[in-house]
């Protein structure tokens, strides 16, 4: 048993983690994402798998891709997923890994 | 010289500030009149300055570069840093004098703190002093242990270093009175398949370990045990810190309660010579 999915992050996780961090701490991004998901996801490094995660609003799937716990669950508040939607996509996880 | 005159440890949480109401009234009541009870101790005090032990949830620091350890030296901190808590914007007084008094003493006690001097500070500091009452009051030295994102300072050597910060606080020759608070824990696990899982069995064996006194004991248990009690556990280093701080004055639990849909265990103590 493990606190952490990855004791360090893959490159295809920091690809996806950057794109959680800047969403949320630099002015204009968020807005940006809003506006066009696929143009502003053009502007990273991201593998097929992160990059469709990130634009579903995937939780499990970006849970298995890396997500630092921090940067997703605030991802989830920053974008207003529905605490049953977010919490339950985690939970069905539970046993399957 | 500057005594350390008060010492406490509380959980904190964003869930209290963005969703109150996720448990009953009573529960929630219970639970801010303690962190209003360890407010007005700290504020009976008259500390002229306070440590804040905490970690920094991904939001100053980054995986490009993310320190172990980080001592902020700045006059004021802007908080909240997240756009989406539930907390007035304001700017924190900070002791930027003492900050680099401890930055420069630490690393002579050969440990190697990362330098800050402009913070933007998240819950982990705010949440516990605005439900303590003394967000404002008190100019801050927050101190951020990395328990976030593995690879981990060890909880022996968090409790090193709190030895340390509580010797280089007692020779501190430009204030009289500083006190300590220690934020984070108890168990908690977020955005993974266990969230929502407090482990009160852990909690409560962490927090008899502390009011033992028994330091060895309490790094040893929390070295085995912290991957049950979920990753948010991860922040009793900051207890461990505090602990070392503390130079064997008594721990006293002041309040614990499991609260699953907060999705934390709540503990509150202090250390009292």
């Amino acid at each position: 048993m493990s606190n952490w999915l990855q004791n360090m992050p893959t490159a295809e996780a920091y690809g996806l983690n950057k794109v959680l961090f800047e969403l949320h701490h630099k002015p204009d991004d968020l807005a940006a994402y809003l506006g066009d998901k696929e143009a502003y996801l053009d502007r990273f490094a991201l593998t097929g798998r992160a990059r469709a995660a990130i634009r579903d609003n995937d939780v499990a799937a970006l849970y298995l891709a890396g997500a630092n716990p921090y940067l997703l669950r605030a991802h989830c508040i920053g974008m207003k997923i529905p605490e049953p939607v977010s919490v339950g996509a985690l939970k069905a996880l539970a046993g399957k890994n | 010289m500057a005594e350390i005159v008060a010492i406490h440890a509380a959980s904190h949480t964003p869930v209290m500030l963005n969703f109150p109401d996720a448990i009953a009234a009573s529960e929630r009541e219970e639970i801010f009149a303690g962190f209003r009870a360890m407010g007005a101790a700290i504020a009976a005090a008259r500390p002229q300055a306070l440590i804040v032990l905490s970690d920094d949830h991904v939001h100053n620091f980054f995986l490009n570069n993310l320190p172990a350890l980080c001592i902020g030296a700045a006059p004021q901190y802007p908080t909240p840093v997240e756009h989406w808590l539930k907390a007035e914007k304001r700017i924190l007084p900070g002791d930027a004098a003492l900050g680099a008094y401890l930055l420069s003493r630490l690393m002579e006690s050969d440990f190697d703190p990362a330098l800050s001097m402009e913070l933007t500070l998240d819950h982990g500091v705010l949440a516990p002093l605005e439900l303590a009452g003394v967000a404002r009051d008190i100019p801050l030295v927050p101190i951020l242990i990395n328990c976030v994102q593995p690879p981990l300072p060890t909880m022996r050597r968090c409790h090193a270093f709190g030895v340390a910060l509580g010797r280089a606080l007692r020779t501190y020759p430009a204030l009289e009175r500083v006190a300590i608070l220690a934020t984070g824990g108890i168990s908690h696990d977020l955005a993974t398949p266990r969230m929502g899982m407090v482990n009160e069995a852990f909690d409560r064996e962490f927090l008899r370990l502390l009011e033992a006194g028994d330091a060895a004991g309490v790094v040893k248990y929390s070295t085995e045990h912290v991957h049950e009690a979920g990753n948010g556990a991860e922040e009793i280093r900051m207890w461990l810190a505090a602990m070392g701080a503390a130079d064997g004055a008594h721990f006293h639990r002041h309040y614990y309660r499991a609260v699953p849909n907060w999705y934390t265990g709540i503990g509150i103590g202090e250390w009292k010579a």
